[in-house]
């Protein structure tokens, strides 16, 4: 319920945000990329900290990470299986792959686990299609609901909350 | 990159979360090491790796462990080995490249074989390395030592479980094939034919002048014939010599087919046998076959995670919730391997026979994932009074070699139950040795326990047999036992042969006991079998027998009858050619 209530709360947050429909779209197709790989990874301190410091919407980054962590679990067998045969089944790339095995600090992204490198490309190749599809669907629902659903009670329960509050500090700059 | 693209007032708060996750890094550096250890050790070995403390001093590269537990891959109770204390020297510099290089390990109070409370076998049967080495078990055919009490029960034997059937028609289908062949050749050879034609063309020489050129040239034209047909038919008769010796070879194959039902209505019905060898197998071949199973364990274990070459390998991914997925490996030449213990100092305890247990000290040097990037065999060795351990695992060139030599003496041996018997042996204070030697797919082999205090215990809850009581009056009485078992072949088709000083008695007593019974037992076997059997065998031999005399008397036949037509013929063509004292062209 808390789960479902958070994922009503990023939602809305996200989508009448001042943010504009690039920038939340932008924090979406980021957050995927946290839901979508395992999340205790270095890659993922980087895409947080992107999160972070680039000016894109920090409830849509929540939005996408909460939308994405139970399609990575549905997908992992997919991201197993293109991992795999990234990694050992590709002769190719395999100079690539030893040459990064041997630098310092890159072994540590945990690049050579087929789950983990398998999720990541899933992931950086899914979320051009995202941005542009979430920029698109943003768009289209402030020009047509939008304004009503700014008006209703729940909105107006949603953002007298506490985690409306920590989202003012972070909100994307006009 | 713009103004507006970057979020200044964040930097600040990211900073701070940033060294947060330092602090907490520091703080949790031990928990989360400890964790790693725990989740590899146990994903490697196939059963449970606990650690009581890990501390990390990264500042001086030392990693210490307190209270270290593997539970036994094999055993659902035991531990694999108990550790006080491990202390090693971590190179920093590889850590970055998440390798670790362990210039020096010293391990104290190990503990061999220790109980435990729960289970801590985390790999199934099947699975992996021990589902490869469950399968091998299986190939190793150990007899069981069973009598068949009461009425012998043979009606479950049934003619899909016998050899004679099977081959009983195939040997009834190649006869057909046979007599198919054989027919077709003697029609296709036109005998009679022939034969009528020689005596036409006799009859027509009756008449004729030694001028009638024409039919001389018929007649010589028939002889010819004759000839012809003589030929193929002695090619024929080849023919049917080899075909009759390949059926004569298949009514041998019969009986040969006999004798495998008899063994396998022999397992079927579990009748002891009488040979020692055997009865040295089925009392001490499981407990020989576990010590293969466990020393092939963790030589294909070592395969595995320490491949020979520099190709990419494979092994199973981390413990999370996320899949594990498999995580590769790509070493490359003059590159730190992904793990390299250099030397440790091991010290352990083995129970002494007195009970207070012995400590005793071992040497391993080279332990690595990457045997080639290393260039050095792993070594092991330890040597202490009583003791006499030696491994080496050469993994550096393509074909790996793994051989290892333990020998212990003085201390006390653990007991087992006998299979399928309510007696338990408990060696007491003896000698144990095992060597395995595997080479590429090549395995040989050797166990062997002597112990000169023996004490058996049978076991009261258990009903009791007469096969029970018999080996418990010649055990009971025995109190040196010397047993060997060595195993030898390949991977793929394995030797298993075990032997002890208890074989010869038991058999001769069994013998002497049982053998009555078991030979009257014998005798239904056999008798029941044969029933079964000898009705598909019995027509397949007459069917040869009549086949080959047949073939041999029609053969025969038309030999006879093609020699007389070819003696009629020539007879009238000299009688007719020859004139006296004129030789013609």
């Amino acid at each position: 319920m808390t789960l479902i209530l958070k994922l009503l709360q990023s939602l809305f947050s996200a989508l009448h945000s001042e943010g504009t429909p690039g920038q939340i779209a932008a924090g979406i197709a980021l957050g995927s990329i946290l839901g979508l790989t395992p999340l205790v990874n270095l890659h993922n301190v980087i895409v947080f900290g992107l999160i972070v410091l680039l000016n894109v919407s920090l409830p849509g980054a929540m939005l996408g990470f909460a939308l994405f962590i139970p399609v990575g679990f549905l997908l992992d067998p997919v991201f197993d299986r293109i991992g795999y045969t990234l990694l050992l089944e590709t002769p190719a790339l395999t100079p690539l792959w030893t040459r990064l095995y041997n630098v310092p600090v890159v072994p540590l992204t945990n690049f050579n686990n087929t789950v983990v490198l398998g999720s990541f490309v899933f992931a950086v190749a899914f979320s051009s299609p995202l941005f542009f599809l979430s920029q698109w669907a943003v768009t289209r629902y402030r020009a047509t609901v939008g304004e009503r659903v700014r008006h209703s009670k729940l909105y107006k329960l949603i953002s007298a909350s506490k985690l409306y509050d920590i989202y003012r500090l972070f909100r994307p700059g006009p | 990159m713009s103004v507006g693209t970057v979020r200044w007032r964040a930097v600040r708060p990211l900073a701070i979360c940033g060294a947060l996750g330092l602090g907490a890094w520091i703080l949790l550096a031990d928990r989360v090491a400890k964790h790693a250890v725990e989740s590899v050790g146990t994903t490697l070995i196939g059963a449970s790796v606990e650690i009581r403390r890990l501390h990390l001093d990264l500042p001086h590269g030392r990693v210490e462990v307190r209270g270290l537990t593997v539970a036994s891959p094999f055993a659902a109770l035991q531990n694999l080995l108990e550790a006080d204390e491990l202390v090693a020297d971590v190179d920093p510099l590889p850590l970055l490249e998440k390798k670790v290089v362990i210039d020096r390990l010293a391990a104290k109070g190990l503990r061999f074989g220790t109980p435990r409370q729960t289970d801590g076998r985390t790999v199934g049967q099947s699975d992996g390395v021990r589902g490869q080495v469950e399968r091998w078990t299986a190939q190793l055919h150990v007899p069981v030592l069973q009598f068949a009490t009461g009425k012998i029960d043979v009606s479950q034997l049934d003619l899909s479980t016998l050899s004679t059937p099977a081959a009983a028609q195939s040997l009834a289908a190649q006869v057909d094939s046979v007599r198919t062949a054989w027919n077709g050749g003697l029609q296709g050879l036109g005998v009679a034919a022939t034969v009528d034609s020689a005596k036409q063309m006799t009859d027509r020489l009756r008449g004729a002048k030694p001028t009638d050129l024409g039919l001389l040239g018929d007649a010589r034209r028939t002889l010819d014939q004759v000839k012809r047909t003589r030929a193929g038919l002695a090619g024929l008769e080849r023919g049917v010599h080899a075909g009759t010796e390949l059926l004569q070879a298949g009514v041998a194959g019969l009986a040969a087919a006999r004798q495998r039902d008899y063994a396998t209505a022999r397992a079927l019905l579990r009748l002891p046998t009488l040979d020692a060898p055997q009865i040295g197998a089925a009392l001490f071949g499981s407990e020989a076959t576990e010590r293969f199973r466990r020393a092939l364990y963790w030589a294909e274990l070592g395969r595995r995670y320490m491949p020979p070459g520099l190709r990419p390998s494979a092994t199973p991914g981390p413990q999370r919730t996320r899949r594990a997925g498999v995580t590769a490996r790509f070493p490359r030449e003059r590159a730190y391997p992904a793990f390299l213990l250099r030397a440790a100092e091991l010290s352990f305890e083995l129970g002494g026979g007195g009970g207070a247990p012995r400590t005793y000290a071992a040497h391993l040097a080279g332990l690595t994932s990457d045997p080639t990037l290393y260039g050095r065999a792993t070594t092991l060795e330890a040597s202490a009074p009583g003791v006499r351990a030696a491994a080496l695992v050469d993994h550096v060139r393509p074909t790996p070699r793994d051989t290892a030599a333990a020998s212990v003496s003085g201390v006390t041996l653990s007991g087992f139950a006998l299979p399928s018997l309510p007696i338990r042996l408990e060696p007491g204070q003896g000698t144990v040795s095992l060597s395995l030697a595997l080479v590429g797919d090549s395995v040989q082999a050797r166990w062997g326990m002597r112990s000169e205090r023996v004490h058996w215990v049978r076991d009261s809850a258990t009903a009791r047999s007469q096969l029970g009581d018999i080996v418990w009056r010649v055990v009971s009485g025995v109190s040196t036992v010397d047993v060997s078992a060595s195993l030898g072949g390949t991977l793929a088709r394995p030797r298993l042969a075990v032997g002890s000083n208890l074989d010869g008695v038991l058999a001769q007593r069994i013998r002497a006991l049982a053998g009555e019974a078991s030979a009257g037992a014998e005798r239904q076997l056999r008798a029941r079998v044969d029933s079964l059997a000898e009705r598909q065998a019995a027509p397949v031999r007459a069917q040869v027998a009549t086949l080959t005399t047949d073939v041999t008397q029609r053969l025969s036949g038309q030999q006879a009858l093609l020699d007389q037509a070819q003696r009629a013929l020539e007879q009238r063509l000299r009688e007719l050619t020859t004139i006296p004292g004129v030789r013609l062209p």
